[in-house]
């Protein structure tokens, strides 16, 4: 590590103007009403360019004119308040109307005499428990291509299930009905759509998580938390209850060797719980982030730069984007995480892109503190147009992986082995709390080969490891232009090797 | 337990031989913070704190020098986060004397050093990634100051109000105090008469100091002859006076003057300078001067007004469950609603609520009305409508680990004042609840009355009920009084007592009830 970093200094041109993140992605700040803290927990896209905001303190705005480029533009209509906490919000273009998702209800809002202000406030559904317990938190998507409202719902404390269906996600239908779809939740921070419409989750570090995690809500499937398991026999669609991961500690503490594997390993409980999902990725405790929450999806088809249709992560605690390309493999999302954009005034914790590529976020640091260090915010991030230099994709391949940039690379540095260096790691998947990087594998990077058209690398590593966090760093790579890369790290999550 | 806790404190303020002191910090729950902003200790004092994290995210304590800005030590261990990983999260950095472990969550460490020699402001902070901008607090090192010396005291005998001219009465006692403490210790007079103390104390430089008073009855400090603080009159002892002023160097002329009527007496005396932490300058103790550490206070409040609209909070609110919906109306009346068992779970008048422990932090617990004269008619979280052939028997009660069986909530919609309509069904008829506010609930004599308005739609069940009212009531005058600890009447067509509940047979159509404080 430090022999590359002192060699990246070496070759580096050590510019004043290296480029930094700011040089390509704008942030906003927006004033705010005065009259309230705009603590931002969710927001959706409305007709005409407006945007819905829920807050935490259970109001929802509709703004107008945020997507301007004159900030001073915007204005605030507040449609409703009193909710209990807003931690979703979608807009139905079918009736018209905005769904709230809160602490114990999706709330339908009507406007029936146009004034701008709520009038009537409809249950759509309200059938999971709330016991009371502060953690028992509810996030809600938007619509899905179904019709259908996702929403997460936080275990009690944050560790067990008092009441039906804390720990799950759930489907509620657009006739109102809930459908329990996946088990295994602990603490959601934020619910999301890919390009193909597949739903996801960001799971936090606590119990069986040693670090926050971006999952598949694959329906039918056990996302890894067996807190919320004693609810199967409300849900006979999900079929029989999973068997229960082992809870004892990391191999290190414990007194005999087992001679049948790591069991406390997520790829070993997979082969025994078959209803049991990997994290698809790992977005490494302190590095990607300590809290994430909101996914945005880039479907601005090029307006938000070159990263179109990956994923975009929120952080609370570390008021960050952070970027994520996902792929298929042997039929089980995994992909890389790579930090994006950092920044931002406060914990972000609601998100949105609209069509023209503008990400609209917001947040607040209450309950868990933030580094933006302001107390709440709304801010827009935008693409300034210029292309930074950064890994595009990491696809994994039989014997390592194929990198591709967003600009041609320099074919000597991308060539050279030294330019690159990888450690693989993974997490006990354990009962106590969160847990440190271990088993750590120094692998050997035997090839790196450029290929012909100049914009991607293929490196050969041994070992690969099923299941590990494969974290890369291309501290020597540099584009056609003599550049290095915005940001040098990638963590590729590999829950499997593809045969081919 | 005043003597108690003050004779542990005094042996370390009396002696120069500095005795161990013990403390507790908690870390608050969702609040990322400690419940103890500041640790008062002297130099060089062996110090233990039981250390313990009631939260659910990893903590620890970690303890550094005078000066050091600690958000921006923890915040640097980001620059290398594998390194901070290896080292738990707590910094490499020279500023650091003293640390707990990082605690999981509901683990428990008894941390112990001794103090720092030199006076000053230490920091204490928790380094975990994001917690150290509000999770911090103080370890005051300061050496406590000198008693009096030379104390005498002087019993007058006397019924006052106030305090009296002492210098024109006549002392019907006088003595020697040989452990210079400030007491009352007379076994053979127990009310009606005043002491005057005097003695000297010595200022160690120039400048400000400050002296707390506080008594049962009333009591003055005077300094060279001059009043410093004052707690005059007839009262408990449940404030502390305190007040500052500037001393020159060496010897000062001391004098408290304290009368007592009648009931209990105490008498609280305490002085500190630029550099001496609070010195208990009595033998007793007051129970604020919580043994060294000031615990953290809770938030500042944010009162949600009602002015010419309803205000609608749905939030926790303490006695309507857990899906409770509170209605601030304009009139000085408030309500509870909840969304579980269908019905009206509190009344109150004056102020609405106050939103401060939901919206800070991370919003736990339950919130209790913020005005008074809370009436709870029928309970926490029961239904109103019941079959049953014993309308007298019990009402369900509230599991709230289940929902209850036939009702549905629908929502509410809201009129050109805001005021919510309620919908629901139960036993797939529906009903429809409103409340109007007459009176003033703000004003006392303001008349206040709740009336609500019940539609039902449909075709009830055979024994159908509907409760408005449980406990003990007294029919009177076309109503019926509650004897419950807020007297209230309640009165509605065809209401019967039938054992502990007030009951209506269920009909479809429209029924009024009228909640009424009684004046």
């Amino acid at each position: 590590m430090k022999r590359l970093l002192f060699l990246s200094l070496l070759c580096s041109p050590l510019l004043a103007a290296d480029p930094v993140e700011a040089d390509f992605y704008k942030i906003t700040t927006f004033a705010t009403p005065k009259e309230t803290a705009m603590e931002v927990g969710s927001i959706d896209l409305m007709p005409d360019g407006k945007l819905a905001l829920g807050t935490r303190r259970g109001e929802i705005w509709v703004v107008s004119g945020a997507g301007s480029n004159d900030s001073s533009n915007v204005s605030y209509k507040l449609f409703a308040s009193g909710l209990h906490e807003v931690l979703g919000i979608a807009y139905n273009p079918k009736d018209k109307n905005l769904y709230a998702t809160t602490r114990y209800e999706i709330t339908r809002l009507k406007d029936t005499d146009n004034d701008g202000r709520a009038d009537v406030f409809e249950n759509v559904n309200d059938s999971w428990g709330v016991s009371g317990d502060y953690h028992e938190y509810a996030i809600g998507s938007r619509f899905d291509k179904a019709g259908d409202l996702w929403v997460t719902l936080c275990l009690t404390g944050s560790f067990s299930s008092a009441v039906p269906f804390r720990g799950w996600a759930v489907r509620i239908k657009p006739d109102g009905t809930m459908v329990p779809t996946c088990s295994g939740i602990r603490s959601p921070g934020g619910i999301g759509f890919d390009a193909d419409g597949e739903a996801y989750y960001c799971d936090n570090q606590g119990p069986w998580h040693g670090s926050c995690t971006l999952q598949h809500l694959v329906p039918g499937s056990f996302q890894g938390h067996p807190g919320g398991n004693i609810w199967y026999d409300l849900a006979p669609n999900m079929g029989p209850r999973p068997i229960d991961p082992l809870p004892e500690a990391f191999q290190a503490n414990r007194k005999e060797k087992r001679t049948d594997g790591d069991p406390d390993r997520m790829v070993a409980e997979r082969e025994r719980i078959k209803q049991l999902v990997p994290p698809a990725v790992y977005l490494v405790h302190g590095k990607i982030g300590n809290s994430a929450s909101a996914i945005i999806c880039d479907l601005s088809a090029g307006k938000f730069g070159p990263f179109s249709k990956q994923l975009f992560v929120a952080d609370q605690s570390h008021s960050n984007l952070s970027r994520v390309y996902l792929e298929t493999v042997n039929g089980i999302k995994q992909g890389v995480v790579i930090p994006f954009r950092s920044g931002f005034a406060s914990g972000i914790i609601g998100g949105r892109m609209d069509e023209e590529g503008r990400v609209f976020v917001g947040g607040s640091d209450r309950g868990w503190g933030a580094r933006g260090g302001k107390p709440f915010c709304f801010e827009k991030c935008e693409w300034t147009g210029k292309t930074p230099f950064e890994v595009h994709e990491m696809h994994a391949k039989p014997d390592g992986f194929e990198i591709t940039f967003t600009q041609p690379i320099d074919p000597t540095s991308a060539g050279e082995v030294k330019s690159y260096s990888m450690r693989e790691f993974t997490y006990a998947y354990r009962e106590e709390y969160g847990g440190s990087e271990v088993s750590e594998i120094v692998p050997t990077i035997t090839a790196a080969k450029v290929a012909a058209d100049g914009k991607s690398v293929r490196l050969t590593i041994s070992p690969l490891t099923k299941g590990h966090i494969h974290e890369l760093h291309l501290d020597g790579v540099r584009s056609a232009e003599k550049l290095p890369l915005l940001h040098k790290v990638g963590y590729y999550t590999l829950n499997e090797i593809p045969v081919k | 337990m005043t003597r108690l806790l003050f004779a542990t404190l005094f042996a370390a303020a009396s002696a120069q031989a500095v005795e161990p002191v013990v403390f507790s910090v908690k870390t608050m729950t969702a609040q990322m913070k400690y419940d103890t902003a500041e640790l008062l200790v002297q130099p060089g004092q062996p110090v233990k704190i039981t250390f313990e994290n009631g939260d659910d995210l990893p903590h620890n304590m970690v303890f550094c020098q005078p000066g050091t800005d600690t958000a921006a030590m923890a915040m640097k261990q980001m620059e290398k986060p594998e390194e901070a990983l290896k080292r738990n999260w707590l910094p490499d950095d020279a500023r650091i004397w003293a640390h707990s472990k990082m605690l999981n969550p509901h683990e428990k460490e008894v941390v112990s050093f001794s103090a720092p020699e030199k006076a000053g402001s230490y920091p204490y902070v928790c380094t975990f990634p994001g917690h150290a901008l509000t999770m911090r607090g103080v370890l005051k090192v300061a050496a406590m100051g000198d008693k009096l010396h030379d104390l005498q005291f002087a019993l007058y005998l006397g019924n006052w109000q106030k305090l009296p001219d002492f210098s024109k009465l006549k002392p019907h006692r006088e003595g020697k105090i040989d452990d210079n403490l400030i007491q009352v210790k007379l076994d053979d007079y127990k009310n009606e008469f005043g002491v005057v103390f005097t003695g000297k104390l010595t200022a160690p430089k120039k400048g400000s100091y400050r002296f707390y008073l506080s008594s049962d009855d009333g009591s003055r400090i005077l300094i060279d002859g001059k009043e410093v603080v004052a707690y005059d009159g007839i009262h408990p002892a449940g404030d502390i006076k305190e007040q500052g002023i500037t001393l020159e160097k060496g010897e000062h002329e001391f004098r408290l003057e304290y009368f007592q009527g009648g009931g209990q007496i105490e008498l609280y005396a305490a002085w500190k300078g630029a550099d001496t932490q609070i010195t208990p300058l009595s033998t007793w103790l007051h129970p604020k001067w919580q043994g060294g550490t000031k615990k953290q206070k809770e938030f500042d409040p944010i009162p949600l007004v009602v002015k010419d609209e309803a205000v609608i909070y749905r939030n926790f609110i303490q006695g309507a469950g857990n899906r409770g919906i509170g209605v601030g109306y304009p009139g000085g009346v408030n309500i509870a609603w909840s969304a579980e068992s269908m019905n009206l779970s509190l009344i109150w008048r004056g102020a609405f609520m106050d939103a401060s422990r939901h919206w800070n932090s991370r919003g736990g617990g339950h919130e209790k009305p913020l005005g008074y004269d809370v009436l709870q008619p029928t309970g926490e979280v029961t239904p109103a409508f019941l079959v049953t052939d014993k309308p007298e028997g019990e009402w369900p009660k509230w599991d709230k680990a289940k929902r209850y069986e036939g009702f549905h909530w629908l929502g509410y919609s809201l009129d050109a004042k805001r005021s919510p309509t309620f919908r629901y069904t139960w036993q797939g008829v529906e009903v429809e609840e409103s409340f109007r506010v007459e009176g003033d609930g703000n004003k006392p004599e303001g008349h206040a009355k709740l009336v609500r308005t019940v539609k039902v739609t449909g075709k009830l069940p055979a024994n159908a009920w509907y409760r408005i009212g449980s406990g003990v009531f007294e029919s009177k005058d076309g109503g019926f009084i509650s004897k419950g600890p807020v007297p209230f009447r309640i009165s509605t067509e065809s209401a019967q007592v039938a054992g502990q509940n007030l009951v209506v047979p269920a009909k479809t159509g429209t029924m009024t009830i009228t909640y009424q404080w009684a004046q």
